[in-house]
């Protein structure tokens, strides 16, 4: 599991490779952890994001519930059919913008 | 209230019906009869009447030749007129019937005896004869009619009937010329004929009581008729006063009157009266009878048909009953073959023919958790009380089954169920398996049943210990029995109505019949279950030959021959990082057979963040413990068993997160489990033998 973060003006892309299971989870929330103190809108690319337990979906959440108040939105990009299926189950399809 | 129903309206029309008919018929017979009467009673007056007439006429006839016989002694004597006293005594004493007798001489016959002159003869009552010489200045009988009319016409004259004397008799005069030598009339010879007696010769014997004959003379006047002193003297006027018409024709309704004319003179009338009622009275009385004997009979047959109206009534509704019963049987059949198994896969396979519409017996089997559960039962007796112990014991045993695994507790609570107001002593014979259908490992408790057989090469029986029934003691124990099945083994459990199955000569099948067939099978080409249960009820039929099927016959086989088996296993610590080694491990499993990766990410997912939960909760307080991971797959389903020795806890008894929440209200936790169940066909928890287990099972075809 690799995080790769690229700031612009007025948007943080993280980009995840690999496989976000519980035992990545750790590293991963460390990782993405100054996403949200940007200020900016986030985007999370998942083109190469394999594999996502509920951990991985709690980073999420805890990101976007950081970002909400700023007005700022989380993107979920490039999801494949096995995390859209998680995503779907979870409802947190509905929390994020998915492109 | 009486009702008037149909049934009722149509009872009494027919008896109504019947009574007309009777009624009917009486009267026309009766009309016959009455004709028939009528004819005889014409017939038979007339032999009466004419043996009458005869009887008088030859009265009359005799009384007229004792007179002629007399005639030559008179006609010899007339030269002495002294002699004619003597004649007219011999005439008189001649015959029975004259009362007196005289010889009128015509005027001056004799002139020494003066111009007239009568010697008369009396009869007296003591029978002697008192002799005088009548005529005088007062008597003179040339001015009587009968002396005219004989003078006249010189030939024999009756007279009209008259009442005369002290006895007041009636007399009837019979007057004839008396020719002399030189052929000139010399006197008239008047004899007095008592006819009293004729009365009482006509009336001696009459047909009917009230009958009565008359003797009359043409004109109407009676000559003789019955006494006086009978007691229906007052319709003899009345008849003799209507004949003579002083009375009119209706006067004499009621009476039967036949006349008829003497043949000879004085042209008399015999007149025979016979009283209607009297003449009837025999055919009345006989209609009486009769009458009553119809309504007797119309009482029985009216009596008859309530009964048999009532009989029919009741046998309707009998049969109304039975059709009911019949009908509802035929429902409780119906729902008691739905709730048994009718699709089969492959390694299961039963049948229930009940011996009655319905039945005692029961077998079902269900897939849980990657484990066959199967039961076979039988409740002592057939018919309804036992199906609906029957069915109360099959939904007992689904219930109770969904969350229990163990046969031996399946069994316990089964029980206390069914003892639980079992005041009707009924039990029931009952065998619960459970098969994994991955290790072949067979646990299974027996309450009273017949030990199944065990087919592999060869045939055996399963060692089972035979526990109390079902129904007979609340804390009976039930014996867990395990074993491991080798690959391809078969089990076949049934009940008594196939060993106990008879011929007509009431001898059982019995387990020969029953291995006997069992072998014929196992060297058969057709090796499926479908085939051995169809085969056992055939020759169970076949055997029975026609005899009427004795107890409920059921069957059912179970078999552990997995093909396309995939097993592995891990165990792992109570750390989170040894997800790292679970997803190896997953990974490489999936990857020994064909399985679609979405599919595969999805259950790698359930089976991690069902260890994690493991790991989080199962141990708390940092205690360390294991956990192992069993994967099984037979081609078509995959079933991951996860184990642990911690402390109890269900993670299937959480209630999910609400997944519509906004990001605001969602909390970070519980959506592991919620992941394991949408990803997963199934997940159970059950907790043995101080283990937790836990069992997410996945179709993948």
């Amino acid at each position: 599991m690799t995080t790769s973060i690229l700031e612009t003006s007025d948007q943080v892309i993280a980009k995840l490779s690999g496989e976000l299971d519980t035992a990545a989870a750790p590293l991963a929330e460390q990782s993405l952890q100054p996403l949200a103190d940007k200020g900016k809108d986030i985007v999370i690319d998942c083109s190469e994001l394999e594999y996502i337990s509920s951990s991985g979906l709690r980073i999420f959440l805890s990101i976007l519930k950081q970002a909400q108040p700023f007005g700022k939105q989380v993107v979920l990009k490039n999801v494949n059919d096995v995390i859209r299926d998680v995503l779907e189950i979870s409802g947190f399809i509905s929390l994020f913008v998915i492109e | 209230m009486v009702s008037f129903d149909r049934s009722r309206i149509f009872r009494v029309g027919i008896v109504v019906i019947a009574a007309i008919l009777v009624e009917v018929i009486s009267i026309m017979q009766y009309e016959r009869i009455r004709k028939m009467i009528l004819e005889e009673e014409d017939i038979r007056n007339n032999v009466v009447m004419g043996a009458m007439a005869h009887e008088v006429e030859h009265l009359l006839d005799l009384t007229e030749a004792t007179m002629y016989e007399n005639l030559w002694e008179v006609q010899r004597c007339l030269a002495h007129p002294d002699s004619m006293f003597s004649a007219v005594v011999h005439v008189v004493d001649d015959n029975p019937y004259v009362v007196g007798g005289s010889l009128a001489f015509v005027p001056d016959y004799y002139p020494a005896k003066g111009r007239l002159f009568e010697p008369y003869a009396s009869k007296k009552a003591d029978g002697s004869i008192v002799v005088s010489q009548l005529a005088g200045p007062e008597h003179d009988y040339t001015q009587s009619s009968f002396f005219k009319k004989v003078l006249e016409t010189e030939e024999e004259f009756w007279s009209n009937p008259y009442r005369f004397g002290p006895d007041s008799l009636s007399l009837v005069t019979f007057s004839y010329p008396i020719i002399n030598q030189a052929g000139r009339l010399a006197a008239v010879c008047g004899l007095d004929i008592d006819l009293s007696w004729l009365g009482d010769t006509l009336n001696a014997r009459q047909p009917y009581p009230s009958s009565f004959g008359l003797l009359l003379t043409r004109e109407g006047t009676l000559v003789a008729g019955p006494p006086e002193t009978r007691t229906n003297y007052a319709e003899v006027k009345t008849v003799l006063a209507s004949v003579n018409g002083e009375l009119p024709e209706r006067a004499i309704r009621g009476f039967f009157i036949n006349r008829t004319q003497l043949s000879r003179e004085p042209s008399w009338q015999l007149v025979q009266v016979n009283r209607t009622d009297e003449v009837f009275a025999r055919i009345r009385r006989q209609r009486r009878q009769q009458m009553l004997f119809i309504l007797l009979g119309l009482a029985i047959l009216a009596f008859m048909i309530n009964l048999y109206a009532r009989n029919e009534k009741k046998l309707q509704r009998a049969s109304e009953e039975q059709a009911r019963m019949g009908g509802e049987l035929a429902v409780a059949r119906r729902i008691q073959q739905e709730m048994l198994p009718k699709t089969f896969p492959a390694f299961v396979n039963g049948s229930l023919e009940p011996a009655r519409e319905v039945g005692g017996d029961l077998f079902d089997y269900f897939i849980r958790d990657g484990k066959l559960f199967f039961c076979i039962g039988d409740v002592s007796g057939k018919g309804v009380p036992s199906a609906m112990l029957m069915s109360v014991a099959h939904s007992l045993f689904r219930m109770v089954s969904q969350k229990e695994e163990s046969p031996s507790r399946i069994l316990t609570l089964l029980n206390r169920e069914l003892c639980r107001g079992n005041d009707s002593n009924m039990f029931m014979t009952f065998f619960v398996g459970c098969l994994d259908l991955y290790s072949g490992v067979l646990s299974f408790g027996n309450a009273g049943h017949d030990k199944p057989y065990v087919l592999t090469d060869q045939i055996t029986r399963l060692p089972s210990k035979a526990n109390l029934p079902l129904g007979v003691f609340p804390n009976t124990h039930f014996e867990e029995q395990t074993c491991k099945l080798a690959h391809g083994t078969t089990l076949l459990l049934y009940t008594d109505g196939l060993t106990e199955a008879k011929n007509a000569a009431k001898q059982p099948f019995g387990r020969t019949g029953v291995q006997a067939v069992l072998k014929d099978f196992l060297s058969g080409q057709d090796q499926s279950l479908g085939r051995l249960v169809h085969t056992l009820s055939s020759a169970t039929h076949s055997f029975a030959a026609g005899a009427p099927q004795s107890d409920d016959l059921t069957m059912l086989a179970v078999r552990f021959a997995p093909e396309k088996l995939v097993r592995d296993q891990i165990t792992l610590k109570n750390q989170l990082s040894e997800v790292n080694r679970l997803s190896t491990f997953i990974k490489d499993y999936f990857a020994r057979f064909p399985i679609e990766g979405r599919l595969a990410a999805g259950m790698r997912l359930a089976l991690e963040e069902t260890v994690v939960n493991v790991i989080d909760y199962a141990y708390p307080g940092g205690a360390e413990g294991s956990l192992s991971v069993f994967a099984d797959s037979n081609g078509e389903e995959i079933r991951f068993t996860v184990m642990d020795n911690g402390i109890p806890f269900d993670p299937t008894a959480y209630l999910e997160p609400d997944t519509t929440l906004d990001a605001r209200n969602r909390p970070i936790g519980g959506l592991g489990i919620l992941l394991s169940r949408k990803l997963m066909d199934s997940i159970s928890y059950s907790r043995r033998n101080g283990q937790n287990v836990l069992y997410l099972t996945k179709s993948i075809i």
